[in-house]
């Protein structure tokens, strides 16, 4: 287990500005309060950031979360609508790209396809009318560096993705800038060549000793390189931090679930150290919050350890288990999902035709709740009994022109009669019961199914059958604590669709999923097995709830 | 990049100076009168009421309409077999036979049209050719045969060009498709060829018949003085009468008919496509 | 059948060319005849070259042909491209509106192009002549160079002036060493558009000129009611010139890339072998 020691001196979860590794280094870039507007679009809102000297900063987030733009303001490709970029102690905003002491490596490259690779990488000297045996030695250096010598009367068109993005590189640090800004560098790689530049970049970083600020959406390749990651969303600062930080210690949900694998589970503080969640008690190590302050829980996966059940902090049932390569990836249900079961009476089928052949009318009986009778209309009666009409010869639908029915609420049975337009016509029951609501309060559930009746062939026609499924036994699961907030649930059954009878009944179970946690084990557990799961206090991370 | 924007700024203002405001201009010439300061102009639509009331102006442009759908028509039938054999050929092939259609055209078309003077008129090659045949002493030059040759000479190499290219757009597999799926070889021409160069055939149109309506030097060399074409009338208004208001207001007209018919055949275009697509 | 489908194409894409071809060849023929018939050649003669040269009417509308010609490929080649480069960066407002009106001058009959610039001419008094004659060549070669400028600039990764800069290239050094090198194909292709356009123009010429300032195709228009074999002399002088050219053109290319191939084929060996052209030797 990794330690956490460094969370006792990271109070309140707060933002953590110092950098381990770069402690003594100088500041030599700093984002003043940068806000940045596209046709009215706030693509940044007030951003401030340090960026110390030889460091390896990350910009993470999502497509849109403007760490591109942040990077572009700072290249001098784009103006900031409000703020300083102060570079070395002097506010650059409106220096043009030209006049910064830093080079970017672009997306796609952008290497000049008119000049070979030699030219590519002199291109920056040779503005500055450095004299031309410099300019060689130097363009010779940086091919050693980056491992392409004897590369430089070739066309940077025909080179691999990977020779081309050295050759970027390259063409950006022989002009040695103080800072080199990379925008998602190793999106056009496949994922051998992405890991393998990985290290490459870390290794020309450390070799050329500059700052390096390095934008991605890719988690992984954050954690890799940085020495401080960045992550952002919506034009905002999420969190700064070095990639342990960032991983041990998110200061909410969204980082949680972006950098790396993670359990989130909302709880409540009940005090300084003490926290609750699935209505238990945990210690923890979080303090600060206010008393009842409702909050979320990281649990990563490989913090939490498969042991007998008797021993566990919180038992459960191995859900699933996926094997990953170097682990298992094993779902333990701690807090059981909510069920109902109906059955399924399979039918006859019931189509009536037409005396001349030219219309099929079907439909079916079905059940309601006494409590729903109130809402039943037209449309809602169609729906549940699912009537159709239609013209055997060319499949067309006919539309249900009558429906004849009276239902009170009271328990019992009713007849229903839907007919077309022609005259064809069906009867069929409605059945209102009384149906009971499963309710779980531990887990703040309720579900309610009822029963149903279907022929073979509506079975076996069905294209999403678990859909179907909820659809016609009009399932439904939500929260106790507020109606309006359905549950999602899943379908279960034991029938097989290829050996269905006419007459049968069979049984469909409706559950919703209740509380799973990922654990990464590195031994195998049998589905099914009761086990028990352990965790210390240093392996809970308590999290301000995001608005 | 703000920079690199500026530099369109100038042509914005060029462009309305150059090419939108003379197109004001001559909408405000042809509904005003007389005059020679701005303030002294009046609002009339008389120029345009002169024109729809003289037979002779719309005998004219009846003529010039009626020459440019010959044209156009004849394009079509010369133009779509020559389109269609350059784009049966491989690349390379396409390539040089594309080059021997346009290279007549980088050439001045008065020069051009001037040099049939010598062929059509008695006693020049046509005649001649005609006299072996047992027809003596044909004069073409100065008839309407004469700027019918003229115009299609001139226009003609448009229409290859835009129904090759469209030809040569077309995915082979749709053709081979075609004879998949049982086509004959006329089957396939008439149900999937046709249909699909059709955008070639239209564009060819607007650039055949718009150049036609409004020609004036073609049948001012070809046909003389007898064969007067709307253009010709514009040309008079101008140089010769000094009619600018009027000459404007024939203009116009002469755009709106032009502009009405492009979007008429482009209309119809489109629905035969959609009938084609259902 | 597919073999008669193919003799048949044949013969229409031969008559055709014959079509095409036979007034360019008349005209060469004829500008060489000891008489002064346009009919029958009479024999081999340069004395309609000889009249050309010494008509001064003539030598003057050739020169200004090429005069107006050449100022006007310059200037809108110079502009167009330009224009194409900002209109790239620029807002869609911007571009709509470029478009839009460059379309005038494409989809408007020539002879409306033609009044409209006239009466510009006339309403804001500049007495017409050659300088109109320039400004009017300028206005409608613009659109066609932006025209054929504008794709490549799409096709261009759009980050390339932007790397240009950061690596320390000011706007006019990124535009002129990687934009324009990049678009250099457009470019041409547009200069020789225009070239075309106002070597050929006529209508336009036509109605905007004034003071006796001709170019070729007005002097022709304006003689050819009199016989005077001489115009064939200037039409073959035309059509040589533009003959060579157009072979220029087309030539030139296929030998550079000849060039370029015979390069790669050199190169071919060094990068089979990994890296042999070595560092510094």
């Amino acid at each position: 287990m990794r330690s956490r020691q460094q969370k006792e001196s990271d109070s309140l979860g707060k933002i953590c500005l110092k950098g381990i590794n770069a402690m003594e280094e100088k500041t030599l870039i700093q984002f003043r309060n940068i806000v940045m507007n596209f046709d009215d679009q706030l693509v940044l809102k007030n951003i401030n950031l340090d960026i110390r000297e030889n460091e390896f900063v990350t910009l993470l987030g999502p497509s849109g979360c403007g760490k591109t733009t942040l990077l572009r303001i700072l290249g001098g490709f784009l103006e900031p609508t409000e703020g300083e970029v102060i570079f070395d102690g002097e506010d650059i905003a409106k220096l043009p790209p030209y006049k910064r002491e830093l080079n970017t490596v672009f997306q796609k490259y952008a290497l000049f396809p008119h000049m070979n690779v030699y030219d590519n990488i002199a291109f920056g000297l040779k503005i500055k009318k450095v004299s031309k045996d410099v300019i060689e030695q130097k363009v010779m250096k940086m091919l050693k560096l980056i491992g392409l010598e004897g590369y430089e009367k070739k066309n940077v068109t025909l080179l691999s993705g990977g020779q081309q993005q050295r050759v970027a590189i390259a063409r950006a640090l022989v002009n040695e800038p103080k800072v080199l800004l990379l925008d998602e560098p190793l999106g056009a790689l496949d994922l051998k060549l992405r890991k393998e530049m990985q290290y490459e970049l870390k290794r020309i970083q450390q070799e050329v000793g500059i700052t390096f600020i390095y934008v991605t959406h890719d988690q992984e390749e954050a954690l890799t390189m940085s020495d401080k990651i960045v992550v952002m969303r919506a034009g905002e600062i999420q969190q700064i931090g070095t990639p342990q930080e960032i991983y041990n210690t998110p200061v909410n949900r969204y980082v949680a679930d972006f950098v790396g694998e993670s359990n989130i589970i909302p709880g409540r503080m009940l005090d300084d150290y003490l926290v609750r969640f699935d209505d238990q008690n945990f210690e923890c190590l979080d303090h600060g919050f206010s008393r009842n302050e409702p909050v979320d829980v990281v649990l990563r996966p490989e913090d939490l350890v498969i042991v007998p059940a008797e021993q566990g902090v919180l038992t459960g049932t191995v859900d699933s288990v996926l094997f990953k390569g170097m682990h298992y990836e094993t779902i333990v249900e701690t807090v059981p999902g909510t069920s109902v079961t109906v059955r399924m009476r399979i039918v006859k089928n019931n189509e009536v035709i037409s005396a001349d052949g030219k219309e099929k009318i079907s439909a079916n009986d079905f059940f309601v709740d006494i409590d729903d009778v109130k809402l039943l209309d037209d449309k809602e009666i169609v729906a549940r009994a699912d009537a159709q009409a239609w013209n055997p010869e060319t499949d067309d639908y006919i539309s249900i022109s009558n429906i004849e029915y009276s239902v009170a609420e009271e328990e019992g049975e009713y007849p229903v009669v839907f007919s077309t337009k022609s005259g064809t016509m069906i009867q069929k029951m409605i059945y209102v019961v009384d149906q009971s609501i499963v309710k779980n309060v531990k887990a703040n559930e309720a579900v309610m199914a009822f029963n149903f009746f279907k022929t073979a062939d509506e079975l076996m026609e069905s294209q999403a059958l678990d859909t179907d499924l909820k659809l016609w036994a009009n399932a439904q699961g939500w929260k106790l604590s507020d109606e309006n907030e359905s549950v999602e649930m899943y379908a279960d059954y034991d029938f097989d669709l290829d050996n269905i009878r006419e007459g049968m009944s069979y049984r469909v179970t409706f559950s919703t999923t209740g509380r799973e946690l990922k654990v990464r084990t590195v031994n195998y557990v049998e589905e099914g097995t009761e086990v028990g799961l352990k965790f210390g206090k240093n392996d809970i991370h308590v999290m301000k709830r995001m608005m | 990049m703000k920079r690199f924007s500026q530099l369109a700024v100038p042509y914005v203002v060029w462009s309305a100076l150059m090419l939108l405001l003379p197109m004001i201009i001559v909408v405000f010439y042809s509904f005003t009168d007389g005059g020679n300061g701005i303030a002294a102009f009046q609002f009339t639509i008389k120029h345009y009421a002169k024109f729809f009331t003289d037979p002779d102006f719309l005998i004219v442009l009846w003529r010039s309409v009626k020459i440019a759908v010959k044209t156009t028509v004849i394009c079509i039938l010369l133009g779509y077999p020559a389109a269609y054999f350059i784009a049966g050929n491989s690349d390379r092939i396409r390539n040089i036979l594309v080059l021997v259609i346009t290279l007549p055209t980088w050439i001045n078309m008065l020069v051009r049209t001037y040099a049939w003077i010598g062929i059509l008129t008695k006693g020049g090659l046509v005649s001649s050719f005609l006299g072996l045949l047992g027809i003596k002493d044909t004069e073409l030059l100065y008839t309407e045969a004469a700027v019918l040759i003229g115009m299609v000479y001139n226009f003609l190499p448009f229409m290859i060009l835009q129904i090759n290219t469209s030809l040569c757009k077309m995915d082979r597999s749709l053709l081979e498709a075609s004879s998949d799926l049982g086509a004959d070889g006329l089957q396939t021409f008439c149900r999937v060829t046709f249909p699909l160069s059709l955008p070639g055939v239209v564009s060819g149109i607007s650039l055949v018949f718009l150049p036609a309506v409004s020609s004036f030097f073609i049948p001012k060399l070809l046909g003389g003085g007898q064969y007067f074409l709307i253009g010709n009338v514009i040309e008079n208004q101008f140089i010769t009468v000094g009619e600018w208001n009027f000459g404007s207001a024939i203009s116009v007209i002469m755009a709106v008919l032009m502009m009405l018919s492009m979007y008429l055949v482009r209309y119809i275009e489109a629905k035969n496509s959609q009938v084609a697509d259902s | 059948m597919k073999k008669n489908k193919k003799i048949f194409g044949k013969i229409i894409m031969l008559l055709t060319a014959a079509f095409f071809y036979l007034p360019i060849v008349y005209v060469v023929v004829f500008s060489f005849n000891s008489s002064k018939s346009l009919t029958a050649f009479k024999g081999f003669s340069l004395q309609w070259y000889e009249k050309m040269l010494r008509d001064s009417q003539m030598m003057q509308s050739l020169y200004t042909t090429i005069l107006v010609a050449v100022i006007a490929t310059v200037v809108s080649t110079i502009a167009g491209t330009l224009t194409a480069v900002g209109l790239s960066k620029s807002r869609k407002v911007i571009k709509d509106f470029v478009s839009q009106v460059n379309d005038f001058p494409i989809m408007n009959p020539e002879i409306v192009t033609a009044i409209g610039l006239m009466l510009f001419f006339i309403t804001f008094r500049v007495e017409r002549g050659l300088l109109t004659m320039i400004l009017a060549h300028i206005a409608f070669c613009i659109p066609y160079v932006i025209l054929s400028v504008m794709p490549k600039i799409r096709s261009l990764d759009p980050n390339l002036a932007d790397a240009a800069m950061d690596l320390g290239a000011t706007p006019a050094q990124a535009l002129m060493q990687v934009i324009v090198p990049q678009i250099s194909p457009g470019i041409f292709s547009g200069a020789l558009i225009a070239f075309t356009m106002s070597f050929d123009d006529f209508i336009i010429s036509y109605f905007v000129t004034g003071r006796g300032v001709k170019n070729l195709s007005i002097m022709v228009y304006t003689m050819s009611k009199r016989v005077n074999p001489s115009i064939n002399a200037v039409s073959s002088l035309v059509i040589f010139l533009i003959t060579i050219i157009l072979v220029l053109i087309n030539v030139v290319p296929l030998i550079r890339e000849r060039a370029v191939k015979r390069a790669v084929k050199r190169q071919l060996p060094v990068r089979t072998s990994g890296n042999v052209t070595g560092a510094g030797q």
